[in-house]
């Protein structure tokens, strides 16, 4: 194409983006139409990877099409694979999609859709798809290491303590979290519990079929696992309606938790793989052909927008959870805008596979660009709901009372009407018996996206199945995601305790799997139980809990990246220039001013509501359960213990960057050495 | 009234565009196979069907169910260790 249409072509993507932001940011008093915001997100994304992505790529990492990377050098057809650059995108993306960037947003359309679009969109370019790209391209240059073995080897002995730290406390917390939310979504609700108890036996048919019949056609396999999942979607609407069967699976929260609990233990201690990874496999599948089938649905349907741009509630008052729009607007939304977490997928396996240094920028930047989109989506979702209906299914009984018509006035006082009759209707619709205080973020998604699938295919008469099919999809995936991730945490116990104990370090010995898979179900099952005792819902204070420690993990990877520019700049490995730190070092001044803030918050706020310690004194004083006043001591002293961690991390970050630029200090970056690529070379030839 | 084709008199009919267009479902169909040749490689990579294939390749194996018994033992070991994204 010719530079002067090039040149037009990108003036008049940057001009559509900012009309569209324009719209979306300026438009009062009337509905707009969602696809204001796919094609503000959509511009702002191609913008940020065409200009953004390449100016990082060529100027601060100076991207190395002649080195080979550790998938060509340590080729060994299990961990180390050079895979396409595409092949590679699905992988990385697959594994950083999870539930948080649908259910943060849900939850923060609560200030209104405007604060949350806008984080999403402008963290994801400046932010999060840097610290994915940079932390990819990092690890790569060290044979794939991961972040902890990298602040440890470029910060010092106390980075890498904190990252490992602050690595397991992210998975218990996010184990706790995500757990609550199917906790949320199945309580009361034969029809979810019936379709999710059914992946389990589906789960073990495909395993056998997986084993004995078709060896290692996973996809097809899959399928027709999927096929069977929906029989248990229209079953379970049967098993509903049975008074015998609906009975037997109409749980209370304290049991679907203990029940979550003990399905987390056995799944991390036992040798359960003929159940796992068939149903690993199944939820990937699930949720790939999901958020596809969602970016169509909104595309094609364009639905109007009937939460307004800015809520209320951005004073702080908030139904959902208390605070104001800055900082706990960007704790709440982490992974559509920055993820600490990705930092560890883009140390772990995507280093493994890359073929070429120039194809981290697809995977790393873009991976995250898709992420954010899905995060527009379950903004979106979330907004084409009444607002009333959003606020009657998000708002715990501790807020607005567990009486149907009082819940509904109560919110209809704060200006968003809503009646009892019409939740009935809609609760009637989506075949639930009730849809009020379901919190958590995941009912009032699956609301959402029910009503945008079936406005697409099938009309209001198949609502309830597209309704349970997306809490289906939903509780599939936040079940893999706590077997697997247990099971992660109990290695990284089983790597500490081993230096203390040698035997304890051996992942294959029994005593010592029980111990720490016991240890790990026991921290995060502690969260959990708080959370579904807790009057106001646990989401107001687990789900800030989970974003801090989720974006000061981030503060670890920005850290980590902060410093080795700027040795790698100082050292003359390459010939960016120290200054372009600026890159991570803005959003690592960012998230510190977020997080520092949302800490302080939550742990000495006088509000009952957002302090912590307010809501223990508070508890105290009325005499209140001292179980729940521990709980909050607990969430207190866990907040502060990351700060702290990370405070220090951030002053030996700074001490060993102010060294090497004053020259105190000899720059070495930990990089292995140069190796011209074969790969390339035979490509072009 | 004589009735002419539709573009008849148009210069558009004698340009060489033309051949380019004949050329363009050639490649446009080169391009949608590749797309759905690389979809299928990715769905193959998540799923570890390539992951099994390179397995049986490295260990000279036919596919079976007990050389898939082994992969999935090797397979787990490494697996289990990845976290997966919130």
């Amino acid at each position: 194409m010719p530079k002067v249409l090039r040149v037009l072509l990108w003036i008049a993507v940057s001009l559509l983006g900012a009309l569209a932001l324009a719209t979306i940011a300026f438009h009062r008093g009337e509905q707009i139409n969602a696809l204001w915001l796919v094609i503000a997100a959509v511009c702002t994304y191609a913008v940020g990877y065409r200009f953004y992505s390449s100016f990082i790529s060529a100027k601060v990492l100076v991207l190395d099409p002649l080195r080979a990377t550790p998938a060509e050098r340590l080729d060994n057809g299990r961990d180390f694979v050079p895979t396409n650059k595409w092949v590679v995108f699905g992988h990385h993306f697959a594994a950083i999609a999870g539930p948080g960037p649908l259910v943060g947003p849900v939850l923060a359309a609560q200030f209104g859709y405007l604060p949350g679009t806008l984080w999403i969109i402008a963290g994801a370019v400046l932010a999060g798809c840097v610290q994915d790209f940079v932390i990819l391209l990092l690890s790569i240059r060290r044979d794939g290491k991961s972040l902890t073995e990298m602040a440890k080897s470029e910060i010092g002995r106390v980075g890498g303590v904190v990252a490992y730290l602050a690595v397991l406390s992210i998975i218990v917390i996010l184990l706790a979290v995500t757990a609550l939310i199917v906790v949320n979504a199945l309580k009361s609700s034969p029809w979810g519990t019936f379709t999710i108890a059914m992946t389990m036996p589906i789960a073990v048919l495909m395993g056998v079929y997986l084993r004995r019949i078709r060896p290692g056609k996973v996809l097809e396999t899959s399928m027709l696992g999927f096929v069977l999942v929906l029989a248990a979607i229209v079953g379970g609407q049967w098993v509903s309606q049975a008074p015998t069967w609906a009975a037997v699976f109409t749980l209370t929260a304290p049991t679907l938790a203990i029940l979550i609990i003990v399905y987390g233990f056995a799944a991390s201690a036992l040798p359960v793989w003929l159940l796992l990874a068939p149903r690993d496999y199944l939820s990937t599948f699930v949720k790939l052909g999901t958020i596809s089938l969602l970016a169509v649905g909104i595309v094609l349907l364009r639905p109007s927008l009937h939460m307004p741009p800015l809520t209320r509630f951005a004073d702080g008052t908030g139904p959902i959870f208390a605070g104001k729009i800055f900082p706990f607007a960007f704790i709440t939304i982490a992974c559509g805008a920055i993820s600490g977490f990705h930092s560890l997928i883009s140390s772990g396996t995507t280093p493994k596979l890359i073929r070429g240094e120039k194809e981290t920028r697809l995977v790393g930047y873009g991976g995250m660009m898709a992420e954010s989109m899905v995060a527009v989506m379950a903004m979106i979702a979330a907004s084409v709901l009444q607002p009333g209906v959003y606020f009657a299914i998000n708002s715990p009984a501790g807020i607005v009372g567990q009486a149907p018509e009082a819940a509904a006035t109560a919110i209809s006082v704060w200006g968003f009407p809503v009646t009892a009759a019409q939740m009935a209707t809609l609760a009637h619709a989506v075949g639930e018996q009730t849809l009020f205080n379901r919190t958590g973020g995941a009912p009032a998604f699956a609301v959402g996206m029910a009503q945008i699938f079936s406005n697409t295919l099938g009309g209001q008469a198949v609502m309830a199945l597209w309704y349970h099919f997306a809490i289906m999809f939903e509780a599939l995936f936040i079940l893999t995601i706590l077997d697997a991730g247990t099971r992660v945490g109990r290695f990284m116990l089983q790597d500490a305790l081993g230096h203390i104990w040698k035997p304890l370090g051996r992942t294959s010995w029994y005593p010592s799997i029980l111990l720490t898979s016991a240890i790990v179900v026991a921290a995060w099952g502690n969260f959990l139980w708080q959370g579904i005792k807790d009057p106001l819902g646990g989401i107001n204070s687990l789900w800030p809990l989970f974003g801090i420690c989720n974006q000061l993990l981030a503060t670890v990877a920005l850290c980590v990246a902060t410093t080795i520019i700027v040795k790698m700049a100082r050292a003359k490995v390459r010939v960016g220039r120290a200054r372009y730190a600026f890159v991570t070092l803005i959003p690592l001044f960012w998230l510190v001013a977020v997080t520092f803030t949302a800490s302080w918050h939550k742990i000495l706020d006088p509000n009952p509501r957002i302090g912590f310690l307010a809501h223990a004194s508070q508890l105290a004083a009325s005499g209140g359960n001292p179980r729940l006043i521990f709980n909050d001591h607990l969430d207190a002293t866990v907040t502060g213990a990351l700060v702290v961690m990370v405070t220090m991390i951030l002053i030996e970050s700074t001490v060993e960057c102010l060294r090497v630029l004053s020259g105190s200090k000899t720059a070495v970056t930990k990089e292995t050495p140069f190796v011209m690529t074969k790969l390339a070379l035979e490509e072009q030839a | 009234m004589i009735k002419r084709p539709c573009g008849a008199d148009t210069l558009v009919r004698e340009m060489p565009a033309a051949k380019v267009d004949k050329a363009r479902p050639t490649e446009m169909l080169a391009l949608i196979l590749r797309a759905c040749q690389l979809l299928s490689e990715a769905f193959r990579e998540i799923f570890d069907e390539s992951a099994y294939q390179r397995f049986l390749d490295r260990n000279h194996q036919e596919s079976s169910p007990n050389a898939y018994a082994v992969f999935r033992q090797e397979n787990e070991q490494s697996k289990s260790r990845r976290p997966k994204c919130c």
